[in-house]
């Protein structure tokens, strides 16, 4: 019987990953909130990674895009776009991945296929900090997060539900770890970049506040505070919240056993240790 | 209805022009020539504000920000980061001004 035994929530800064690899002070601080995450992951002795994360264009770009996607194949590589970061070709999950999709599928919610894909900095850019050596498979589940319309918080909330369902009534052996990749406040190229570059923090209270709720394991409160108005004020990436909310979804609200929030970053690393 | 359908082109150029090596050389040898053959054709006022770099009046139209400060990021149009950042700044002053004053009102 699959079993998820812990939950991570990882921020993908792509120039942050780049820092640490090069080995510059700017990424020190991170490194060692990675390296948090890293011994959390370690002591959940996980076979198989399920990701949410948002496609940034790379992969459906705007030409056709599931407003959620699980990726089935027999391993993937990338990341699809930073060649300046280290180039991985990890495994994907794919029996999970497919048992998944028709678990889901069958509960009502339509769930697209990608069966050739590469992976972008949302998955490698923090899964080669922390796990470099790549020894987990990955499912990766797409949410479009940031092309509009974005799916409702509630909507993503219960799609947790569903991969739970369908992870825990498979029969497959696998000690599954469902991940979620992305900030809570984040503004690339928009208006609401900050005084100094191209991008920025708008709502650094917003993400200070989700990092109390996920500390208090209040996701019901978080659902309901997920409201658009909420991710317009909080810039064109805030909404890989989603992809938080919907691994949440995926086990009974607990505190975070582990969550520490950069707020100048609008974002936060955590960690549940589930069994 | 039809300028939504038209700004995609405008998405696309960004898209290419990171995707594409041999694109964004094409943009960088003739950004004229290059844009006027792209598909989806751009309108004349698209691609005349790609080759004026100017990103404002792009955002203005509906162009997607993040594929938009792609161009700048490597340094087609005209466009670097800094000058990117200045020229949306510029153009959104008053609605930076107003989320300015709704966060100091918020904090306060």
């Amino acid at each position: 019987m699959a079993t998820i035994v812990g939950a991570l929530g990882i921020p993908h800064n792509p120039f942050t990953a780049l820092a640490i690899h090069r080995g510059d002070a700017s990424g020190d601080d991170s490194k060692r909130l990675y390296g948090e995450l890293a011994q959390q992951l370690e002591a959940m002795r996980a076979d198989t990674i399920v990701v949410f994360t948002t496609d940034h264009y790379n992969l459906f770009f705007e030409l056709c895009v599931p407003i959620f996607c699980v990726g089935v194949a027999e391993s993937t590589a990338g990341p699809s776009d930073y060649p300046m970061l280290p180039r991985f070709e990890p495994a994907v999950d794919a029996e999970l991945a497919a048992a998944i999709q028709e678990s889901v599928v069958a509960e009502d919610f339509d769930v697209a296929r990608s069966q050739e894909f590469e992976v972008d900095h949302t998955i490698l850019a923090p899964l080669g900090v922390i796990s470099p050596e790549m020894e987990h498979a990955i499912v990766p589940f797409w949410l479009s997060t940031s092309m509009r319309p974005l799916p409702a918080a509630r909507r993503c909330h219960a799609l947790g539900h569903a991969l739970r369902r369908a992870i825990e009534q498979s029969p497959l052996e696998r000690r599954v770890v469902v991940a979620a990749s992305g900030a809570f406040s984040f503004e690339v190229g928009g208006p609401r970049m900050s005084e100094e570059s191209h991008v920025g923090v708008p709502a650094p209270d917003w993400a200070i506040r989700v990092t109390e709720l996920l500390a208090a394991g209040d996701v019901a409160a978080l659902v309901s505070e997920t409201t658009s108005d909420q991710l317009a004020a909080a810039g064109n990436a805030s909404g890989e919240i989603l992809n938080w909310i919907a691994m949440l979804g995926a086990f009974d609200p607990a505190p975070a056993g582990f969550v520490e929030a950069q707020r100048a970053e609008g974002h936060a690393y955590a960690a549940w240790q589930l069994h | 209805m039809a300028a939504a359908l038209s700004i995609y082109a405008v998405n696309k150029v960004c898209r290419r022009a990171v995707a594409d090596p041999a694109f964004a050389d094409a943009l960088r040898d003739d950004a004229d020539a290059a844009l006027r053959a792209a598909a989806p054709p751009l309108s004349e006022r698209e691609r005349e504000l790609l080759l004026a770099g100017d990103v404002g009046a792009l955002g203005r139209l509906g162009a997607n920000f993040f594929l938009l400060h792609q161009l700048a990021r490597i340094e087609v149009c005209g466009l670097t980061l800094p000058l990117y950042a200045e020229r949306i700044r510029a153009e959104y002053a008053s609605e930076r001004a107003q989320w300015a004053s709704e966060r100091a009102a918020t904090e306060g």
